[in-house]
């Protein structure tokens, strides 16, 4: 894949958890410009092996001098988020995808209802940009732990006004999803990016509202889990992997010299879907993408973010 | 027709089924149309608020509007003419929330007439429910002269603004509500293959 160079120009600490990355171009050239709800893929070369992270553009899609990025220390990371955290400094340099999007504004809308959870605010933060200019009619409702855990409120205050509501759990402000999307006008659109009971109470509400499925949206990439050791055979390029617990398929087998297509890296867009030839156990599918009966039928897999419950996997690749 | 040929922008009508998951139900029905209102009553009374929407004459000039009155429990309202129930469908539209259903009964036009009232209160097409009725009669938009000629019955019609005798295809325009005719002599003028009525 054609990757970016960039420059680590800023790093801030927005939280105890939350870290900011500024990125530029080394000669001091423009980005390639975004739409708001993108994401990069950065890839990153520690201790022998390569992370490859999906994480949203922040910043103003019109302003494209630098890349701005937010990294959630992940607790039980894989070492990915972690290594963002501790290991990257200013003036490093490292190796980025152009943006792709899969979270778009649909511009037909009347209005936008924006669902944000803890670091699911970070497309917003775009979105908003691009929904400021426009002039178009949202609404983002924000919720989060703490004030002090939460990432941008000032910022977000700034950009929304009035249009922003904030939900702490420590105050015992909670969100109540059926009362919002019971009472929104004709051709509302509603987007959710947050932790998954969150994502999914989403779509459980508005499906049982009778929402139509193409008014509402979500974007919920995941970080590959961890699992067992398995063993991997390319049928095409004749080759055996070995995958080891804390890394994904997609990681051992580009580890490995094979370079197959992905986008999101976290189970969302079906980029990287590869057809199962044999296996000697289940399938343990963590994607968001395949449909139920495609999951049950054990002939397709997302190497991003799934494994085998068996010890062997042969696939079409 | 070749068999197994199928335009994709034809539309597919369906029977009306009530939709298990809303907030309100909005029901258009014309003529025969009523039927299928009355039939969804039989299947039950939702849950969730019904406003019916009725206009009794259509082509065919029948009258399901007292039968409505005693099924449908309130919220009925019945209009003389398609018009005028179209004018009252876009001045409740404002208040409809998200979660509301839309199910229209009635000949194709009425169908594309409804579907076209409610777009600008941004509803899109796929999520109405529609059952023909009536009659298979088509509106037919001239590629000539972009007249719309109304309820058609035969292959071949004279267009009612530039008289050119046009082929009414199956291609559909869901914007106009109406099928494209093209000027079906225009290399042998007067030549025509025969009429028949094919869209009763």
């Amino acid at each position: 894949m054609n990757m970016i160079d960039v420059r680590v120009a800023a790093i801030e600490q927005v939280t105890p958890l939350i870290k900011h990355f500024k990125f530029v171009k080394e000669d001091g050239s423009k980005l390639p410009p975004f739409s708001g709800g993108s994401h990069i893929v950065v890839a990153l070369d520690a201790e022998g092996r390569t992370y490859r992270n999906p994480y949203s553009l922040m910043g103003s899609p019109t302003e494209t001098d630098a890349y701005h990025i937010s990294v959630r220390r992940q607790e039980n990371s894989r070492g990915g988020s972690a290594y963002m955290h501790e290991n990257i400094s200013v003036g490093m340099t490292l190796k980025i995808t152009h943006p792709v999007n899969l979270f778009t504004l649909a511009k037909m809308a009347h209005k936008h209802v924006l669902i944000a959870g803890g670091i699911g605010i970070t497309p917003f933060m775009s979105q908003i940009e691009d929904l400021n200019r426009l002039g178009a009619e949202y609404e983002l409702h924000y919720a989060f732990r703490s004030y002090k855990q939460a990432a941008f409120v000032e910022e977000l205050q700034k950009a929304c006004g009035n249009k922003l509501h904030c939900y702490s759990d420590s105050d015992g402000k909670r969100l109540d999803m059926d009362a919002l999307l019971s009472n929104q006008p004709l051709g509302t659109h509603v987007y959710v990016c947050g932790p998954s009971p969150m994502v999914v109470g989403v779509l459980e509400t508005a499906k049982n509202l009778g929402w139509p499925d193409s008014n509402v949206h979500n974007e919920q990439f995941l970080a590959p889990p961890v699992g067992e050791s398995f063993k991997v055979q390319l049928a095409k390029s004749n080759l055996e992997v070995q995958v080891p617990a804390e890394m994904s398929m997609l990681e051992a087998i580009e580890a490995a010299g094979v370079q197959p297509e992905y986008l999101c890296r976290g189970g969302v867009c079906g980029r990287c879907e590869l057809s199962v030839l044999e296996s000697d156990g289940g399938l343990e599918h963590n994607d968001h993408f395949l449909t139920e009966s495609e999951k049950a039928s054990c002939k397709k897999i997302m190497p991003c973010v799934s494994r085998t419950k068996g010890k062997r996997l042969v696939l079409d690749l | 027709m070749e068999r197994g040929y199928w335009i994709k922008s034809k539309p597919i009508y369906t029977s009306l089924v009530w939709h298990e998951k809303a907030t309100s139900h909005l029901v258009l029905a014309s003529g025969i149309g009523g039927m299928a209102a009355l039939k969804l009553f039989q299947q039950m009374h939702p849950a969730q608020p019904v406003t019916v929407l009725y206009a009794r004459y259509a082509q065919m000039e029948v009258d399901y509007s007292e039968t409505l009155k005693k099924v449908v429990p309130d919220n009925l309202h019945v209009f003389k003419f398609e018009e005028d129930l179209l004018t009252e469908l876009k001045s409740i539209m404002p208040h409809m929330r998200m979660g509301l259903r839309i199910y229209v009964a009635g000949s194709e036009g009425f169908i594309w007439d409804v579907a076209k009232a409610v777009k600008p209160f941004g509803v899109d097409d796929a999520h109405i429910m529609k059952e023909q009725t009536d009659t298979l009669a088509r509106n037919v938009y001239c590629v000539h002269c972009k007249a719309v000629t109304k309820s058609v019955t035969t292959n071949i019609v004279a267009c009612c603004g530039c008289e050119r005798m046009l082929f009414v295809r199956d291609h559909f325009s869901r914007n106009l509500g109406a099928y494209m005719g093209l000027m079906v002599d225009a290399e042998s003028p007067g030549e025509l293959p025969a009429i028949e009525e094919i869209y009763p």
